[in-house]
């Protein structure tokens, strides 16, 4: 569960943001968007070091600060965010 | 001209150094300088414009966290006036890693290139100097990644070095094909068949010939090429001391020493970290340069004035040609 509780903004759709997440990956890793399972691990099957994860946190929060206002991912969340899944499931739940 | 950003807080003499070697770099080679720092420490300089800063990245702070969260901090100002069109280039002397994630972070990583390598260029007394790269900016690597960092480096010898046919090498334990690593081994079939940008693949080298014109690319993973360039200039910092001491226990051999002067001025200066000012980072979207933790006023000025040659030159524009012509 995210640090804080959810904000509010204009609903954004799960699988908008799983294309978003997807797409923004694909950019920084240069791989193939559709080769990005929903269930992939950051680490392990996409060799995204931490690095890579900050740029994608910070990707996310330019394109999302757009629907929402101060759009953020706290840094203490990082760490629990190992999987694409993990990474929809918490921007979903920030955008309650 | 725009000016180079310099981070004036980062550095194991920062700011009196930092501050030492912006100056020469305008007075001496009417380069000029933006230094980005706390205002309070800067305080008094007037003739050097100042970029505030509240915000200093520790030398020992992780990378990508402190960048992040510490959106003030010189590094990142520095790789902002870069990305925002108010300066050249930067140049710090500030923690290597975080230098690169500002860099890579606000300035952005040019399409196609999977992963940015520090590039550092090795003396080699007779010819020009080697670029080693990756020399520690990626410690696991996949075979794509140095086959970019080959190309990466051949467009850098081109416009750094002069070089117009850079021999790219892979640095290896052996110089006959089946030595290495097995990414050594996968990479050596990709490099035989791949574009240089005009240069070409000579083949593995040993680290005996980093400081020969063995090649003038040598490429590694950055944990091999970190390695291989720390024990360089340990030894060559070792080797000079050793030999002052012994060339100053006899009055006899001051004597020598005396008269030798000249050659080993001349020596000393081609084996010294300072002459080169710094390594570039290959594969942003601006001209990083990274200077060692040490450097003094001499190395900063170097690296200023590479950073801006690299800007003049335009090596980014040519790193984006070169990529999204041969991807």
């Amino acid at each position: 569960m995210p640090a804080e509780t959810h904000m509010e903004g204009v609903p954004i759709g799960r699988d908008e943001v799983l294309d978003i997440v997807r797409e923004r990956l694909a950019d920084i890793l240069e791989i193939d968007p559709a080769g990005i399972a929903e269930g992939a691990s950051f680490a392990d099957d996409l060799g995204a070091d931490s690095l890579a994860l900050i740029e994608l946190v910070e990707a996310l929060e330019e394109e999302l600060s757009e629907r929402s206002t101060g759009f953020r991912i706290d840094d203490d969340d990082l760490e629990d965010l190992r999987t694409v899944r993990d990474a929809v499931d918490y921007v979903v739940s920030r955008f309650g | 001209m725009l000016p180079v950003a310099v981070d004036a807080m980062g550095g194991d003499n920062a700011p009196h150094e930092i501050i030492a070697g912006a100056q020469k770099a305008i007075d001496d080679h009417g380069i000029p300088v933006l230094l980005v720092g706390k205002p309070e420490v800067l305080e008094g300089i007037t003739e050097i414009p100042i970029l505030p800063a509240s915000q200093v990245i520790e030398m020992d702070a992780e990378p990508g966290s402190s960048v992040r969260q510490m959106k003030d901090s010189s590094l990142v100002r520095a790789a902002e006036a870069v990305r925002d069109g108010a300066a050249s280039a930067m140049v710090s002397a500030g923690n290597t890693g975080a230098t690169m994630a500002s860099a890579l972070l606000r300035m952005g990583r040019i399409k196609n290139i999977a992963r940015p390598a520090i590039a550092t260029l090795l003396p080699s007394p007779g010819g020009t100097p080697t670029v080693l790269l990756d020399s520690g900016a990626n410690s696991e690597c996949s075979s794509e990644w140095l086959l970019q960092f080959g190309q990466m480096g051949a467009v850098f010898a081109q416009h750094r070095l002069g070089v117009k046919k850079p021999r790219v090498a892979l640095l290896s334990i052996g110089e006959e094909p089946g030595k290495g690593t097995p990414l050594i081994k996968e990479s050596f079939e990709s490099f035989s068949t791949a574009d240089f940008n005009g240069g070409s693949f000579i083949g593995n080298i040993e680290g005996r010939d980093l400081l020969t014109d063995a090649a003038d690319v040598a490429v590694a993973d950055g944990f091999t090429g970190n390695i291989a360039l720390k024990t360089i200039e340990g030894t060559m910092k070792t080797f000079f001391s050793t030999m002052l001491e012994k060339m100053t226990a006899r009055p006899e051999a001051s004597s020598a020493l005396e008269i030798l002067g000249p050659e080993f001025d001349e020596l000393f200066k081609l084996f010294h970290p300072d002459t080169y000012g710094g390594a570039m980072l290959l594969g942003v979207k601006g001209v990083c340069i990274i200077s060692h933790g040490s450097s003094g006023a001499l190395a900063i000025e170097n690296a200023i004035k590479v950073a801006a040659e690299m800007a003049e030159v335009d090596i980014v524009g040519s790193l984006k040609s070169s990529f999204n012509q041969s991807n």
